[in-house]
């Protein structure tokens, strides 16, 4: 039960970057706002990237090592 | 504490990084200039928009016209409405050295607290009376060409750039992923040839777990280049050589990954992935290295010489993107090190069942 909470928290992080994408995708027109004020928010994006990136990093291994712990317990 | 210090000092470079990196402002640059175009012999009234400027706080504004290294027209008047706008006053001279009839003028602004800034292009000139031209000695006008003492920016500032304006932080994350990538490979390296050589599984579960984090890294260099784009190439992917090269070098890694992934013999899947990932290596140079300098790229430094240099990297920027580097290799290292701990107790509990 434990593994599909995980999963279902993956999908969502997932999700979220998906609709960022698509946020940075409708900024169509010179005056959007991640052009504001010299672009700064691209930079704040791809900071939230790496972050997200290594969140995601963090759910699989934590899914790992939970598969790992139960193989171990059902063991003994 | 014995065994943690690297993983705090990692840790807390990425502070200084991001920190240092999103704080320190940029220099002043000008955003617009309006009108783009004059006629020679005509009063020009210039109106500027400035970044990160300080027209109202600085006390002596001072701005010039330039042509060339001797010929320069300074305003005549320099009125200040706020601290990013202005409206410079010249007289433009009829004549014009040279016999071009439209001539690109620079804009050069100093202050005693943006220090000075440049602004290439900012009005091109018609020239209308092109009678004068070589035989006539420079009017009186033209000899304010010497420019005088320029000032200094008083704080630290990183490079303003057209086009790039605040994403110049993107060095920082983006370049400096990459550089951190390529050090996780050749550890990865090293430990698939230690495996070949010694046969010691242990070397094939590190070499495994540094080339994870690698491509890892690598993934999110391509994302951030690509949102980097969007921002300032106006596409997310274009087909400039290096982004394809690039792709190509990533998806040769990803294949190593499906290989793991393929095999259930573990002696099997640890001989062919070592030499595989020699190979991945060995791709990985030409393809992002050498392919992108023999053609055009929009990557600076590309179809050419390497620039770490210049405005592209200034030392202000050196004072975060080095750094980044090292944080990033530390946290690698560290993401790397978990991985390595899990396949080593997977292992341990695989063996204790047989």
């Amino acid at each position: 039960m434990k593994n599909k909470s995980t999963i279902i928290k993956y999908i969502n992080i997932v999700i979220l970057q998906l609709t960022f994408i698509s946020m940075a995708t409708a900024a169509g027109s010179t005056e959007d706002f991640l052009r504001s004020t010299g672009k700064i928010y691209s930079v704040v994006a791809v900071i939230l990237v790496i972050f997200i990136g290594i969140v995601i990093f963090l759910f699989r291994l934590d899914n790992k090592l939970t598969k790992l712990e139960n193989q171990i317990k059902n063991e003994q | 504490m014995k065994g943690i210090w690297w993983k705090i000092l990692g840790v807390l470079i990425f502070i200084y990084v991001l920190v240092g990196g999103l704080t320190v402002p940029l220099k002043s640059g000008i955003t617009s200039t309006d009108p783009g175009n004059a006629l020679s012999g005509e009063h020009l009234a210039l109106k500027i928009h400035g970044y990160n400027s300080h027209f109202y706080s600085a006390k002596k504004n001072r701005a010039w016209l330039k042509l060339d290294s001797i010929h320069a027209l300074r305003a005549l008047n320099f009125e200040v409405s706020s601290e990013n706008d202005a409206v410079l006053h010249f007289d433009l001279p009829s004549y014009f050295p040279g016999k071009v009839k439209a001539q690109p003028l620079t804009l050069i602004l100093d202050n005693e607290v943006d220090g000075v800034f440049v602004q290439p292009n900012a009005v091109f000139v018609s020239v209308t009376d092109t009678v004068h031209s070589d035989t006539i000695i420079p009017s009186g006008i033209w000899k304010s060409a010497d420019l005088g003492h320029f000032h200094e920016a008083k704080s630290l500032h990183f490079p303003y750039r057209n086009i790039l304006n605040e994403t110049i932080r993107n060095t920082f994350f983006h370049v400096a992923l990459w550089f951190a990538m390529f050090v996780l490979l050749i550890v990865g390296l090293y430990h698939a040839i230690k495996y070949l050589m010694t046969g010691d599984f242990d070397h094939d579960i590190q070499s495994a777990s540094f080339n994870r984090i690698a491509i890892m890294y690598g993934v999110f260099g391509i994302i951030t280049g690509s949102i980097w784009a969007k921002y300032t190439w106006n596409t997310f992917w274009t087909t400039d050589v290096k982004l394809n090269m690039t792709a190509v070098a990533m998806l040769i890694y990803l294949a190593y990954l499906v290989l793991r992934g393929s095999s259930s013999d573990h002696d099997r899947r640890a001989k062919m992935s070592a030499s595989y990932s020699i190979f991945a290596f060995l791709a990985l140079i030409p393809l992002v290295f050498v392919i992108p300098r023999l053609t055009d790229s929009l990557h600076p430094g590309n179809g050419g010489n390497p620039a770490l240099g210049g405005e592209d990297l200034d030392n202000t920027l050196r004072l975060f993107f080095y750094p980044s580097i090292i944080a990033l290799i530390l946290l690698g290292t560290w993401m790397a090190s978990l991985l390595i701990r899990y396949q080593r107790l997977k292992e341990k509990i695989f063996m204790s069942n047989q």
